[in-house]
């Protein structure tokens, strides 16, 4: 049979059965949205860790008191390290500057005094510098005079990279168990239209049709179940992104260094060819089990 | 077995070239090459059929139907009419024996051929097995979209086997709502719009009053005309008495020649006295042969037919 006819038959099929494709197609849109989820928040953690591992950052806090010539000195000493690609020295009213243009909090910091930022020395590190000879320079000059501490950024590093790992470990589960309900939920639902439709089968066994033809509306049946379902819970998820990203999207930014973005078109198209292929899957199984032909 | 030949067969479609399956080769009865035509179109050769060890259904069952024939099959409830009718369809497997249908052994067709013989069948059932929530058109289409035919041919198709069975311009209508008698004229349309080889009819009248089965009959005749051969399993007597078609009897697992076709029903005189039938060979025949007025001699188990 092909395809054309497959999709024919199909769309006849889902029409007669309209009630349970829809019933069954909302319980695979909390699947997948669960899927997404778990995918987005993966991405966007992947992408923080990505950000903070590449940057390589360290910040010098001075203490209150201390001159600019003073921190301009710090800085010059520090920049002259082979390890240091820049240093940047900011004072008090820069890093509250600084700050309030990355945190689009311009206006709420207006009453806020000008050296409430301690002043700094931000070094970027060059690229491969290894955490052991990041955590020697910063014990160096932690016991420099005017030095009040160093920001290494390795522990919050480390915790945002277990976080991936953890979130990396809760989106296999996520796809494992949208998969399940996938192959059951469509299983079933395949299940219900063979019992619904025995004599359309057993009509089309008497007049001639192969196993193929007789299978192909339930196989793309719950293909397009999968692709639909997917695709609806990907739109919701999408619209609910937008809609959150505009008031938070700049904190988060200014938090984290990485702006929040919604899934790659690869991952989108990914989730919903493999909403696709797990209701083809689910289908199968189905008819293997219950259609005796 | 009988004498008679071939009805003339109507006006020839396109020639299909020979496919890889067996009975790909052949489409409608009128579609078979010289020699294919000069066979019989059906032969049972000693078919068994056993659904418990001890009771075979069919004991040694033998039939011959030549192309353009029809034949009515007779015999008491649970004679072996249906299941005749299921061997031949492949529905069902003979146990013993073989069944050659276009001269080829269905019985010993794979699984994955046997869409392909019930494509050269037409089958009409008792419970008219259509799709009630299609419509008219949609029942009649399933053999021809099978086909995969373009849906322009299928529509023509279609309209011209609904003008046979006198459905014309009733395609819309669905296909529940009709009464008993139009839904069996569906399942005849759909039996026929491929112009098979070979239409089986198993006890269509079982379901209709007296007068709509004698319409339903007069059907099956009319497409009998046009070259298809037709199998009509009943065992409604007033069937049997009207028509003067060719009647076998099947009867405690064997097939029996109750008359041929040019002979007549009604004036066939005495009981049949089942002592005068028996061969040595066979056993007496019970059931509806001993009870219809039929005459002794027309009565004649049928032979094997040589390869």
């Amino acid at each position: 049979m092909d395809l054309h006819t497959a999709f024919l038959r199909a769309r006849r099929g889902i029409r007669e059965d309209a009630n349970l494709y829809v019933v069954a197609s909302s319980s695979l849109v909390v699947a997948f949205l669960c899927l997404g989820s778990a995918v987005l928040a993966m991405t966007n953690l992947s992408a923080v860790s990505e950000r903070w591992s590449r940057s390589g950052r360290m910040t010098i806090y001075l203490r209150d008191g201390v001159s600019d010539a003073d921190a301009q000195r710090l800085r010059e000493t520090l920049a002259g390290l082979p390890e240091v690609e820049s240093a940047v020295a900011l004072s008090a009213a820069d890093a509250r500057a600084q700050f309030a243009r990355d945190a689009d909090l311009g206006g709420e910091l207006a009453g806020l005094s000008a050296d409430a930022f301690p002043a700094s020395v931000e070094l970027s590190l060059r690229l491969g510098t290894s955490a052991e000879r990041t955590n020697e320079i910063a014990s160096r000059v932690v016991r420099v005079s005017g030095v009040e501490g160093v920001e290494t950024y390795r522990a919050f590093f480390e915790r945002l990279e277990s976080l991936v790992a953890a979130g990396q470990t809760g989106a296999a589960v996520a796809a494992l168990l949208v998969l399940v309900c996938v192959l059951a939920v469509v299983g079933n639902t395949i299940r219900l239209a063979v019992a619904g439709r025995r004599d359309e089968i057993e009509v089309l066994k008497l007049c001639g049709a192969t196993d193929g033809y007789v299978r192909g509306p339930f196989l793309v049946e719950g293909g397009l179940q999968g692709v639909l379902a997917a695709f609806v819970a990907l739109a919701l998820l999408g619209a609910a992104f937008f809609a959150l990203r505009g008031p938070l999207d700049g904190t988060v930014a200014a938090l984290t260094g990485v702006r929040a973005a919604f899934l790659s078109p690869s991952a989108a198209l990914g989730i919903v060819l493999g909403g696709g292929v797990a209701g083809v899957l689910a289908s199968a199984f189905s008819l293997r089990r219950y259609l005796a032909i | 077995m009988s004498q008679r030949g071939p009805r003339s067969q109507p006006q020839s479609a396109a020639q299909e070239p020979a496919g890889t399956r067996p009975f790909s080769f052949f489409r409608a009865g009128n579609r078979v090459d010289a020699a294919g035509r000069e066979k019989p179109i059906l032969v049972l050769e000693d078919v068994y059929k056993y659904f418990d060890r001890d009771r075979p259904v069919l004991r040694g069952a033998n039939l011959t139907i030549d192309r353009g024939e029809f034949v009515f099959v007779t015999g008491p409830s649970g004679s072996g009419k249906s299941t005749v009718l299921q061997l031949i369809y492949r529905k069902l497997m003979v146990d013993d024996g073989r069944i050659l249908f276009c001269g080829r052994d269905i019985a010993r067709l794979t699984g994955e051929s046997i869409p392909f013989l019930r494509r050269n069948l037409g089958i009409v059932f008792q419970d008219f097995k259509v799709v009630p929530h299609w419509t008219v058109a949609e029942n009649v289409a399933v053999p021809l979209e099978i086909l995969a035919m373009p849906q322009k041919v299928v529509r023509a198709r279609v309209a011209e086997a609904l003008e046979r069975v006198g459905l014309a311009g009733r395609g819309n209508d669905r296909t529940g709502v009709l009464s008993g008698g139009e839904q069996q004229r569906v399942a005849v349309a759909r039996a026929i719009v491929t112009e098979p080889a070979l239409v089986l009819a198993d006890e269509p009248t079982g379901n209709l009053d007296p007068q709509l089965a004698l319409d339903i009959l007069t059907l099956f005749e009319e497409i009998n005309a046009s070259g298809i051969t037709v199998v009509f399993a009943t065992h409604d007597h007033s069937l049997l008495e009207a028509r003067p078609h060719r009647l076998v009897v099947i009867d405690e697992g064997r097939v029996f020649e109750a008359r041929s076709g040019g002979e007549a029903w009604a004036g066939s005189g005495a009981a049949v006295r089942p002592a005068a039938l028996a061969e040595p060979e066979r056993p007496p025949v019970r059931g509806l042969a001993a009870r219809v007025d039929l005459d002794p001699a027309a009565l004649v188990p049928l032979h094997r037919v040589p390869g």
